[in-house]
């Protein structure tokens, strides 16, 4: 296999063609008025907000801050502006089930004007009912009702009176009642005198006080039913009164809501609880009570008259009460009430016919919130209850507002993790959300897509009232987008990164007094952010030029390498070498992984040694026994190690501590390995290029160093401008290896030889050195069995 | 012609004579305890309480077929004299340990007489020209309903001095007025004025003087009034008022926003009955002067 020759300049980074971009600067772009490279979010967001069917409802799903929500905004507000106003939704107070308040549905903007009509019937009840109640006609026709009333009563028993006293008998009153005597001239004749009455006489008094009692006795007891008749009469009149009164505004009501039955119907309840409370309004010191007149008045919960287009709603705290609304209380004297007026509409009322945007994380981290949503778009309407109610913490009695039928399409705006957990966990979830929206994360990079790209930053930085760019800036900026890839066929479509550094740019520009924004700012704004976040990086490097950690980058050695790992700090990568080593020695065929054994190494990379374990043993004692006890490090490595890219170079010092030749210390190596020996591709490639070349640098330069990559690797460089400028000097060099033998031969200079199949390595060549000391091992393994099993004989036989 | 007020007239301060209150034990009288107290407190007089146990329902309960027909629930049930006498006085044991309990607190003397006979006749061989006697407007012997007791009916037309009608639950507010009714023509309207204007200082009420007129009498009277009332420092107005029906009086006194009433024996309403009529319609206390 011949070596790699090292990569050139060109391959290394992938040039923006200024020629691609046919503009001076950003300024005479046009706006892209959807993302380009999203069609496959736009395609479900176009079907989702489309489809009627019940449980069409979308999850956009992407990573966080690819711009999603902005994407499904301004999606959703052109596909809403066409679509028609939804209606407007009052509460009412029902009259035949008060804690249950009436709902009524009128057409977008009325509600409005509803509420105001109510109002001043409110306005008109106040005071025309009393005048009413004041009125001449009524005062004269209620005392007329109380004297006729009063005489009734007055004259049963005055009539018992006469009688009594046409037949000298006196009507008496004690303290609990009436009494009757005989009596002669106005006073009670004396029991003793009334002795010497006739038998006659005396049956006839006391016949005739017999019949007076019962008279009384009956007249007494028609008093309560008198009493009913006349407050019944006065009811009578009342209603009577308050019909004529209202009669004019509420004819002039119903007439203009003649086509809303249900307001139509309202109206009429509203008229027969005036009537019925007539009553109540006679208080013409205090005005009829403000809890009557506020059942009269309107609670517009959704009022659409403003609204264009079908409504697109993005609730920012997705908590229950703010979902589906809430009733609150008033505090009155240390005591809490409520009424329908207090309802208060959530986001769902306000969303139903149009679309409602949610954060699903944010939904999933407030108590109740994603229970209820999945309830309410099951169930098609949205019920108010209050969390405490579905908790069972309060059972007081409250209101149960009627439902309001439910049309809304939910967004709900996430990361991968979750649609997949929920799809996973959740059996509801996939019957609700069916249309997927899955955000594309990198832009494929092409002759099209240039032009593009660049309006999208236009687009972007007048988004951002920013200055535009300039040709150059642009062509930088595509190339970071590539490096922010890490892919020179790709461009990321990571929103915020590309935001942010545009603003930076445009305050570097700022600070320049320029006018445009040019590419040396886009650079110092890519610079200034890698400087921010170097700390860390610094302090690394810092160790390593102390020589507290220790990494050579020059000369030879047996047994030890350099690796390139990468680190992340929140959204910080960098690269840095470690040195790996290895020792070997006769035994038992095995490779001890260190970190594994010390707990250190994650499964991935134990899976590595262990394929790297298996590739020795079938390619360097495929017919023996592999004797060989190995150990491999990550030297001075504390944190933990996890991923296969350091396979290619563990085998490589693995071979070097078996044979004992020596390694460029000069040379850094990162890659995957399979059984097979073939190299394979690996992630942060770019970082750990720009790692290592940082130590070299700083160990008394850059001359003749370089990185082994995976060939498959080549693509997604995207290295910066001083790696550039020393492959191009040629101080720097990057070898793109497709197998393991081109490891070999670059790392330790031998030829690696290939055997023929059945036939040993070539002589003279570094596999055949490997094979030979392996052999040699196996050798030394079984004479010291064979010492060991002679010895123990001898024992026995002593 | 009336005579015009003098200033040097004597004051509502210089009212003497005792204070009578008629007790029969009925919830009515016991709520007039307290407005005796207070009206006995002002004047500085002694409060003398009648209890009359009445010789006709004596007598009555001493017939074997004698029964008692409730007046709430017309239920018949037996009369006999013991137990007629018994309750009349646990009444009267009533009456006086109240009329005790209402003065005491105010330190004003007091006394309750007993006597037996027909009420009115022994009320009015108690009561001197210069007392003021309290009585509430019905007893426990009104019929149901009523406004107006037999035996207020009588005193108010007998009686020589001052009767206040009590009328219980009436709370009277600063908002609301005393008002007096008086003929155009009468001289006896200085002592209702008077009246009315020691119930106005006391309970810090505006006053309304209502002329009865028949149509052709100057100005000269109800300037005469208000500056009467001016320089007693009492807020006043004067209103004519035709000569009309009770019903006709009863609006303007409900326009006014009346909280007591005084009215002069001498006025033509007594003639025929109006002023029955007019306090069976109004609940209201109501002070009939002579």
């Amino acid at each position: 296999m011949a070596r790699p020759a090292p990569l050139s300049e060109q391959e290394i980074y992938h040039r923006c063609p200024l020629d691609k971009l046919e503009f001076d600067t950003t300024e005479s772009l046009e706006d892209l008025d959807l993302p380009f490279g999203q069609d496959r979010v736009l395609r479900a967001l176009e079907f989702g907000a489309s489809m009627k069917a019940d449980g069409f409802n979308l999850f956009v799903l992407g990573p966080t801050g690819a711009g999603k929500h902005e994407l499904v905004r301004r999606f959703l507000d052109r596909h809403a502006a066409d679509s028609p106003v939804p209606s407007d939704w009052c509460h009412v107070y029902n009259f035949s089930h008060s804690d249950r308040p009436g709902v009524i549905r009128l057409p977008a903007g009325e509600g409005r004007a509803f509420k105001d009509d109510m109002n001043e019937l409110v306005g008109e009840l106040k005071t025309a009912i009393p005048a009413t109640f004041e009125s001449e006609e009524y005062q004269a026709r209620i005392q007329e009702l109380q004297e006729e009333v009063s005489r009734r009563q007055h004259q049963g028993l005055f009539e018992i009176q006469e009688e009594a006293n046409r037949n000298n008998i006196a009507m008496l009153t004690t303290p609990a009642g009436f009494t009757f005597a005989p009596m002669r001239d106005g006073e009670v004749i004396d029991p003793d005198e009334y002795k010497n009455f006739s038998d006659q006489e005396k049956e006839l008094i006391e016949s005739k006080v017999e019949d007076l009692q019962k008279k009384l006795q009956q007249a007494i007891q028609q008093i309560p039913r008198l009493r009913k008749e006349v407050r019944e009469r006065i009811h009578a009149l009342n209603e009577e009164m308050v019909q004529l009164t209202l009669g004019g505004p509420m004819g002039a009501l119903r007439e203009k809501w003649a086509n809303l039955e249900d307001i139509v119907a309202y109206l009429d309840a509203v008229r027969e609880d005036v009537v019925e409370h007539a009553e109540a309004f006679q208080d013409n010191e205090n005005g009829p009570p403000q809890g009557l007149l506020n059942r009269y008045r309107v609670n517009l919960l959704v009022d659409n008259a403003d609204t264009r287009g079908a409504p697109v709603i993005y609730e920012d705290l997705p908590s229950h009460q703010h979902l589906v609304g809430q009733i609150e209380h008033r505090a009155h004297q240390g005591s809490l009430y409520t009424d329908f007026t207090l309802i208060r509409s959530g986001s769902l009322h306000r969303a139903n016919g149009g679309y409602l945007i949610l954060d699903a994380r944010r939904v999933l981290s407030q108590a109740m919130a994603w229970d209820s949503l999945k309830r309410i778009l099951l169930s098609g309407e949205i019920r108010i209850e209050s969390l405490e109610r579905l908790y069972g913490l309060a059972s007081t009695v409250s209101l149960q507002p009627q439902p309001i039928p439910l049309s809304v399409k939910v967004v709900m705006v996430g990361d991968r993790t979750l649609y997949y957990l929920l799809s996973h966990y959740d059996p509801d979830f996939l019957d609700l959300f069916k249309v997927e929206a899955d955000f594309e994360d990198d832009l494929e990079r092409d002759e099209q897509s240039y032009a593009l790209y660049a309006r999208m930053i236009a687009t972007m930085a007048r988004g951002g009232g920013l200055r535009a760019l300039d040709r150059a800036a642009v062509a930088r900026l595509i190339e970071h987008a590539s490096r922010l890839a890490a892919d020179q066929k790709k461009l990321t479509a990571h929103d915020r990164v590309l935001k942010d550094l545009l603003s930076e740019a445009d305050y570097w520009a700022g600070q320049g007094h320029c006018r445009f924004i040019e590419a040396c700012h886009v650079q110092q704004a890519i610079d200034e952010r890698e400087y921010r976040a170097s700390r860390i990086r610094e302090r690394s490097l810092e160790q390593i030029r102390r020589g507290v950690v220790m990494i050579a980058t020059e000369g030879e050695q047996g047994g030890q390498v350099n690796g390139l790992s990468v680190l992340q700090l929140g959204a910080t990568l960098f690269g840095q070498p470690t040195r790996i080593t290895a020792t070997a020695r006769p035994g038992r065929g095995q490779v001890v992984d260190i970190e594994r054994e010390a707990k250190l190494g994650g499964p991935i990379h134990s899976k590595a040694v262990m394929i790297l374990s298996r590739f020795l043993a079938n390619r360097y004692a495929p017919m023996g026994e592999l004797s060989l006890s190995a150990s491999l490090a990550f030297e001075q490595s504390y944190g933990g190690v996890e991923g296969d890219s350091a396979s290619v170079a563990e085998t490589c010092v693995l071979l070097s501590a078996i044979t004992g030749v020596p390694l460029k210390q000069s040379l850094a190596v990162t890659g995957s390995m399979n059984q097979q020996g073939e190299v394979q591709a690996v992630g942060g490639v770019n970082e750990k290029i720009e790692g290592f070349f940082r130590v070299c640098q700083q160990n008394g330069g850059v001359d003749g160093q370089g990185v082994l990559l995976p060939a498959s690797n080549v693509e997604h460089l995207m290295l910066n401008e001083e790696i550039r400028e020393a492959v191009r000097e040629g101080r720097f060099s990057i070898y793109p290896v497709r197998h393991i033998d081109q490891a070999i031969e670059l790392m330790t200079g031998r030829v690696p030889g290939e055997a023929e199949p059945g036939a040993e390595f070539p002589e003279g060549s570094f596999n055949r050195q490997v094979a030979d000391r392996l052999a040699a091992f196996a050798e030394v393994g079984r004479r010291t069995d064979d010492e060991g099993e002679g010895g123990n004989g001898k024992a026995y036989d002593a | 012609m009336a005579k015009p007020m003098m200033p040097d007239q004597p004051g509502p301060t210089q009212v003497t004579g005792r204070v009578l209150i008629l007790l029969d034990g009925s919830r009515q009288s016991l709520a007039a305890l307290d407005v005796a107290a207070e009206i006995a407190h002002g004047r500085g007089a002694q409060v003398l309480g009648i209890f009359v146990e009445e010789q006709n329902l004596l007598r009555s309960a001493g017939y074997g077929f004698a029964r008692e027909v409730g007046s709430s629930s017309g239920a018949v049930r037996p009369l006999d004299s013991g137990q007629l006498q018994a309750r009349l006085e646990a009444l009267a044991q009533q009456a006086r340990l109240a009329l005790a309990r209402a003065m005491s607190s105010r330190g004003i003397a007091q006394a309750l007489t007993l006597c037996r006979g027909q009420v009115p006749e022994e009320v009015l061989g108690l009561v001197q020209p210069e007392d003021l006697l309290i009585l509430g407007q019905v007893g426990w012997s009104g019929a149901p309903g009523a406004r107006l007791g037999s035996t207020a009916r009588a005193l108010m037309r007998r009686a020589p001095g001052d009767v206040l009608l009590w009328a219980d639950g009436v709370r009277p507010s600063a908002r609301q007025r005393v008002v007096v009714v008086l003929n155009h023509d009468q001289g006896a309207n200085h002592r209702a004025i008077r009246v009315g204007a020691e119930l106005a200082a006391r309970h810090h009420q505006p006053m309304s003087v209502l002329l009865r007129t028949s149509g052709d009498e100057d100005g000269q009277v109800a300037e005469d009034i208000l500056s009467y009332l001016g320089q007693q420092g009492i807020s006043a107005r004067v209103r004519r008022l035709p000569m009309a029906t009770p019903a006709a009086l009863i609006r303007s006194l409900k326009e006014e926003q009346a909280a007591q009433l005084v009215l002069s024996r001498q006025s033509s309403l007594f003639l025929d009955q109006g002023a029955e009529a007019l306090l069976e319609q109004m609940h209201l206390p109501v002070t009939v002067t002579p």
